[in-house]
């Protein structure tokens, strides 16, 4: 309805009761008294409709519209359409809230929202089931109060939010957790967890099924490779036609049982996390007597320099420590020609000291450089073979520095050499 | 939940002082389930080296019980709580003892194992100790959540899971002796299994008491001595 129409109606129906009440009241000859008399209905009348409005308007949606002339008309059909569309936007907005609530309860992962305060905001139905959290009691809690593991509370303390913590869910260690923290809002903090119990059990079927596998040939090895060396010496057999397979064959179980030694080297460094032994290792004695045993081991190596300014010891594990260095320098060697440098340097740089082994040989083209520490990963798989790596050398450094609370860095620039660098935090060292 | 009463000081200080001794403590009580755990752990896996670390951490958890004594005292002095405030000080430094004894009874279940590096662990009672460990571990983490969230039922239903403690406490004592008479050279071994038992069932009496100083806090009733019958028609029935 056109609000003007609203007005007008009014208007006309005022103008018709004082001209009615006039009429009245020139007929009985009390024309003020029948004015007033007609203005004090209307405003009776008006006043009743008020209340009427008063009461429609407690809940406009559903009852009737009472009215549909004139003013009040007008200000109810008004009404009636802004009820209409709240109404609707509320469905809409409860269905948005359902959908969205249905979703993050679907999500396989615990998911809480953590105040400034660590106290628990909301989380999903995930979270109670992964951590134990009881929807009505624990929102307003600290979340704390509830994951006591001590690792948790240094986690979230921390708030380092490109790290993950591994840990077992609250009331069950058999349960394994991967959780995360994510900033949001004004200072809030959502954590997630994740249940990783399956794939740590995968891992660790993988990693038992090689370290089997390793042991299970290492005895056939052997038995082959004391063969061999038994025909090598007889000298009936080793004619001049089978002197040359019987010497590959030689080289080749020697290289297969490199290869499961390193193996079985990694399961170990796998297996143990945290239990290697603290030795004080002497890092300048051990860099030289390593140079030395490669010297004398062939003639056509590069000369080894050693460069010695640190007079530092590392507490750490001397055997897996001597493998580092071995392998870094076997590494340099097999890289760089005859004629060639390398340089061991033991450092210190502030609280830090550096291990490093630098050759000028073929350098190492930057798309490799990430991956060199995989397993069996060989830049040009036919030359490293030939000169007898197993391809896990380089696996087995950063699995050793990974337990020595250090860091392997590698820097290569193709035809000017190479440099591994490793890193040792000031914890481990002794002065 | 009951922690309303903790929202209405007009010291907003005293507040936050209230809240931090609470969290202090389930903080020490995060410390104490691991050093049970892996003092538990040990036992199953007869590791050593385990075990030698749980004696030396008891340090840190001896250092929460000291600081958080320390902290309580303070706010006796300064503050003078009356009422649930004064309970739940009172339930705080109580709580602590009873974690920092133990902390105490899982260290010395770690030096058993430390010690008896030559016990024979195919045995039957050896998994009996670790069940009755792992039960007791159980029962530590739900009277701890149950002092997180002063909740009275689940108090009362730690109370209640003490009786399975007992009772498998005794089945270990029970084939204890039975190994002990069929082979008397054993008896030195069996002897240190059974104080590794006596401690985890001492633990088990611990984590009762910490649930009554839920009750206590909560209800400002004393149940430490009733039986589990009376706490239950007082505050189920």
């Amino acid at each position: 309805m056109n609000p003007k129409t609203g007005w007008v109606q009014e208007f006309w129906r005022i103008v018709v009761l004082i001209l009615v009440a006039w009429a009245a009241g020139a007929v009985l000859d009390q024309v003020y008294l029948f004015v007033l008399l007609a203005l004090l209905a209307y405003t009776l009348r008006n006043l009743y409709n008020l209340r009427r409005l008063a009461i429609w308007t407690a809940d406009p949606q559903f009852a009737e519209i009472p009215v549909h002339f004139g003013l009040l008309g007008d200000i109810y059909s008004k009404i009636s359409r802004v009820a209409l569309r709240q109404a609707q936007k509320e469905k809409r907005l409860t269905a948005l809230v359902n959908e969205y609530t249905a979703s993050t309860s679907a999500l396989p992962d615990a998911a809480v929202a953590l105040d400034a305060s660590g106290r628990i905001r909301w989380f999903n139905d995930a979270a109670s089931r992964l951590l134990g959290l009881q929807p009505a009691k624990d929102v307003g809690q600290p979340f704390l109060n509830l994951f006591r593991n001590p690792e948790m509370a240094d986690f979230i303390k921390r708030a380092d939010y490109s790290d993950m913590l591994q840990t077992t869910a609250p009331g069950n260690s058999e349960r394994k957790l991967e959780v995360r923290l994510a900033p949001y809002g004004n200072e809030q903090t959502l954590l997630l967890a994740q249940d990783i119990t399956e794939r740590l059990q995968h891992e660790r079927m993988r990693k038992d099924f090689v370290a089997n596998v390793s042991h299970e040939l290492r005895t056939p090895l052997t038995v082959v490779s004391g063969f061999i060396e038994n025909l090598q010496i007889d000298e009936e057999l080793n004619t001049e036609r089978l002197a040359r397979p019987l010497d590959l064959m030689a080289q080749q179980t020697a290289r297969m049982s490199r290869i499961v030694e390193d193996l079985l080297l990694l399961a170990r460094l796998e297996s143990d996390t945290n239990r290697n032994r603290h030795d004080e290792i002497d890092v300048a004695g051990l860099i030289r007597s390593a140079a030395d045993e490669i010297h004398s081991l062939a003639d056509d190596v590069p000369r080894i320099e050693c460069e010695i300014s640190s007079s530092r010891r590392l507490r750490g594990d001397e055997k897996q420590l001597r493998s580092v260095v071995t392998n870094l320098l076997v590494n340099a060697v097999n890289h760089t020609p005859a004629d060639g440098a390398i340089q061991v340097i033991w450092r210190d740089q502030g609280p830090q000291s550096f291990l490093e082994v630098r050759d000028n040989g073929e350098g190492i083209a930057p798309e490799h450089i990430p991956r060199l520490t995989e397993r069996f990963y060989r830049v040009d798989a036919g030359r490293s073979r030939d000169r007898g790596g197993t391809g896990l050398g380089l696996a087995i450094v950063k699995h050793i520095l990974q337990h020595h609370d250090g860091r392997l860095e590698i820097r290569s620039r193709l035809g000017e050499g190479s440099q591994f660098v490793c890193r040792f935090s000031a914890a481990r060292l002794l002065q | 939940m009951d922690t309303s009463n903790l929202k209405h000081h007009y010291s907003q200080q005293f507040n936050s002082e209230l809240e931090d001794i609470r969290s202090r403590v389930l903080g020490m009580g995060g410390l104490v389930e691991r050093q049970l755990e892996l003092a538990v752990v040990s036992l199953g896996d007869r590791e050593n080296a385990l075990a030698e670390s749980v004696v030396y951490n008891d340090r840190d958890v001896n250092a929460c019980d000291m600081d958080i004594d320390e902290r309580c005292t303070m706010i006796l002095a300064l503050r003078q709580p009356t009422a649930s405030d004064l309970r739940l000080v009172l339930a705080v430094i109580k709580t602590t003892a009873d974690l920092e004894r133990i902390g105490d009874e899982a260290k010395r279940v770690a030096k058993m194992v430390a010690r008896a590096s030559d016990l024979d662990r195919e045995s039957n009672l050896f998994g009996k100790i670790v069940h009755l460990g792992e039960q007791v571990q159980h029962m530590l983490h739900r009277a701890l959540d149950a002092f997180a969230r002063m909740d009275v039922e689940a108090a009362i239903e730690v109370v209640g899971e003490d009786l399975n403690i007992d009772s498998e406490y005794e089945s270990v004592l029970r084939q204890s002796m039975d190994y002990m008479m069929q082979d008397p050279s054993s008896i030195p071994v069996v002897m240190d299994t059974v104080w590794a038992a006596r401690s985890l069932e001492r633990i088990g009496d611990r984590c009762c008491n910490i649930s009554e100083y839920v009750i206590y806090f909560v209800k400002g009733k004393d149940v430490r001595h009733a039986s589990l019958e009376q706490i239950r028609n007082e505050f189920e029935g």
